[in-house]
């Protein structure tokens, strides 16, 4: 759906993109992650013909955005980071005002915008003034609206941004669904625990650089490794005796202690966590309770990004 | 198949909120209060001077069309910058520009719908004084001839200004600070070339007058520029519809070259078609300068929540870290 070859975009002496490759099949909802000026929202703009690029190339379903720009808009919706208002337009007349921009007929848009707006749950605000809605009500008509010629490629760039929890969980169902339905999504946004659910593959950007793509678990495994084990243990009188025990156990790196529990660092497999487990009853203390951290996008993009912002 | 006139969506946008917006209405009346008190105004003071028992002469009344005349230019020479110098600058602010070029629409096409919904409003505008102006017509003796004439000045006047107003607008960010470079660029175009003609005129005259010998073609450079004047169709317009001569009448007697008599003789429809060329290039350059986003830096317009989501993931994660250390410690 989306290749992306040795992109390339320069701002005098600033590279904000620099030798991208990046490809996203079809379906696919693609997670952008990456400190604010690692050149996602350049990518995501070259990628809906709103700039030029240095160099390399864009192609989306076989049309090439950085030649065809004209072409590229009508495959292509796009949700700015903003929300700009109309004073005195309703939400049907934005959406009628934006289909016609593709060439639609009142009709025309009719019939779409009101599929979207219920794909949005905004059905019932069709004649409301555009300024009167909630923010996460705008963004979501913000997403209807770039949907309204139906393009094959949908482009958010941090949708999410400034919406309180509510309005964020229900953009986040919208998208769910719009996935669901085929749609092949960017999306960017410093929510990270909220990508990880949403997306099928994600990017990491930094310094205009692709750090890493893939898969979201391909992703994960990249990290260093070291998975860590919470252990809650009744009666921890003894600190000196459980740090000696514990360290002297196969694949446990490190060993600290925190108010009620002890964190291992562990670098082993899900047999290798099973039998520390064993170790660790068969010494005869007494677990309350030990889990295992899944590794998170949260802690994975501040290890490749040197926890940098 | 049906083949449907597509209306220019920001026109079609532009009209429905401007119909919304209670400016529009304020503005109309304003416009028809001036010019009612200027007809008023004319009325009592030529009444006033007539001795108690004398025949007033409706005729003289005809003197109000030029005042009429040129006060509706003056009134869209100011107010269409109003109108217009938000157009683009005003989209910026409410960041809906950079929506719009993600759609198929052409810069210049957004550009010129932006012209046709300030000239919907000049037309309203010009409709609205027709009864006024109908008044040095009824009583004044002057044909509908020169209130169509007039109108089509004023469209003219519109397109021009309006032109000027939207390339401000697209070249400062602010609306206000576009409403005064409009002003201020109609202004020198205006004062500009009246000064270069007249003050050319003078010194030829004085020229003349103390040798008693002027070529025919000295004056051709003044007189092309003052074509440039805006102002300057309106000033023939004016002297047509009043006297039926033409400013061709005016200098015809005096020593000039068959190029500059051609010049004098088809002034409204040269100068005119000069400033509408002008106008086009305003709304060319304008057009440029909105597609020109695509070499601007992009960037974010409010991350602040975004940066505040991250440093509280970095913050989070810190946090346990020290926590460990220090029991670790």
């Amino acid at each position: 759906m989306l290749d992306i070859s040795h992109l390339t975009k320069r701002y005098g002496k600033f590279l904000a993109v620099n030798d991208l490759n990046l490809h996203i099949d079809k379906g696919e909802i693609f997670g952008f992650v990456g400190p604010n000026g690692a050149g996602k929202t350049t990518t995501m703009k070259i990628v809906c013909g709103l700039l030029d690029a240095t160099a390399g190339s864009v192609t989306v379903d076989g049309v090439d955005a950085l030649k065809c720009s004209k072409d590229i808009k009508r495959k292509v919706g796009y949700v700015p980071d903003f929300f700009g208002v109309y004073d005195n337009l309703k939400t049907m007349e934005y959406m009628e005002f934006f289909g016609s921009m593709y060439g639609m007929g009142k009709e025309e848009v009719d019939a779409v915008a009101d599929g979207l707006l219920e794909l949005v749950n905004l059905s019932d605000k069709k004649d409301v003034f555009v300024d009167t809605l909630s923010r996460g009500m705008k963004q979501r008509l913000c997403v209807a609206r770039a949907l309204i010629h139906n393009p094959d490629l949908l482009v958010l760039d941090e949708p999410n941004s400034g919406l309180d929890p509510r309005a964020r969980f229900e953009m986040k169902e919208v998208l769910k669904n719009l996935g669901s339905m085929g749609k092949t999504i960017i999306i960017s946004s410093h929510i990270l625990p909220e990508l990880s659910e949403m997306c099928t593959s994600i990017g990491i950007m930094d310094r205009g650089h692709l750090v890493t793509a893939g898969h979201v678990d391909e992703i994960m495994n990249k990290s260093d490794g070291a998975s860590k084990i919470h252990i809650q243990i009744v009666g921890m009188e003894d600190k000196d005796d459980i740090r000696t025990f514990m360290a002297e156990q196969p694949n446990v790196t490190k060993v600290n202690f925190t108010e009620d529990e002890v964190l291992v660092s562990f670098n082993g497999d899900e047999m290798a966590v099973a039998n520390l487990l064993k170790n660790i009853i068969g010494r005869g203390i007494a677990v309350s309770g030990f889990y295992k951290e899944k590794e998170n996008l949260e802690s994975l993009f501040l290890e490749i990004t040197g926890g940098n912002n | 198949m049906k083949n449907k006139i597509r209306i220019n969506p920001i026109l079609k946008k532009e009209m429905v909120v401007g119909s919304r917006s209670m400016k529009m209405s304020w503005a109309i009346m304003a416009v028809s209060a001036i010019l009612t008190a200027i007809v008023v105004f004319t009325l009592l003071v030529s009444q006033l001077n007539v001795a108690s028992g004398a025949t007033y002469d409706y005729s003289t009344l005809i003197v109000l069309f030029p005042v009429l005349g040129i006060a509706e230019c003056i009134m869209l020479s100011l107010m269409v910058p109003v109108i217009t110098s938000g157009s683009i600058s005003g989209e910026r602010e409410k960041q809906t520009l950079d929506i719009m070029l993600t759609t198929p629409i052409s810069p210049f096409s957004i550009v010129l719908g932006k012209l046709m919904s300030a000239m919907m409003i000049v037309m309203m505008y010009m409709i609205a004084s027709v009864p006024v102006m109908a008044i040095t017509f009824v009583l004044g003796g002057l044909s509908w001839w020169n209130l169509i004439g007039l109108f089509i000045i004023l469209i003219y006047l519109g397109i021009y200004v309006g032109s000027v107003g939207i390339f401000c607008s697209s070249v400062v960010k602010k609306s206000i600070a576009a409403t005064i470079l409009t002003i201020v660029i109609g202004l020198a175009i205006i004062i500009g070339t009246s000064l270069i003609y007249s003050v050319s005129i003078t010194i030829m005259s004085m020229y003349y007058m103390t040798s008693g010998n002027m070529r025919p073609d000295s004056l051709l450079g003044p007189v092309v520029v003052f074509m440039f004047n805006p102002y300057s169709p309106i000033f023939d317009f004016m002297v047509r519809a009043l006297s039926d001569s033409s400013i061709y009448d005016m200098v015809s007697s005096a020593n000039i070259n068959p190029v500059m008599g051609f010049l004098y003789r088809f002034w409204i429809p040269i100068s005119m078609g000069i400033n509408l060329l002008i106008s086009f290039g305003f709304l060319k350059l304008a057009a440029a300068r909105v597609g020109n986003v695509k070499t601007k830096k992009a960037g974010k317009v409010n991350n602040k929540a975004g940066n505040k989501a991250v440093q509280n993931t970095a913050t989070t994660n810190n946090t346990v870290t020290e926590n460990t250390d220090n029991q670790n410690n």
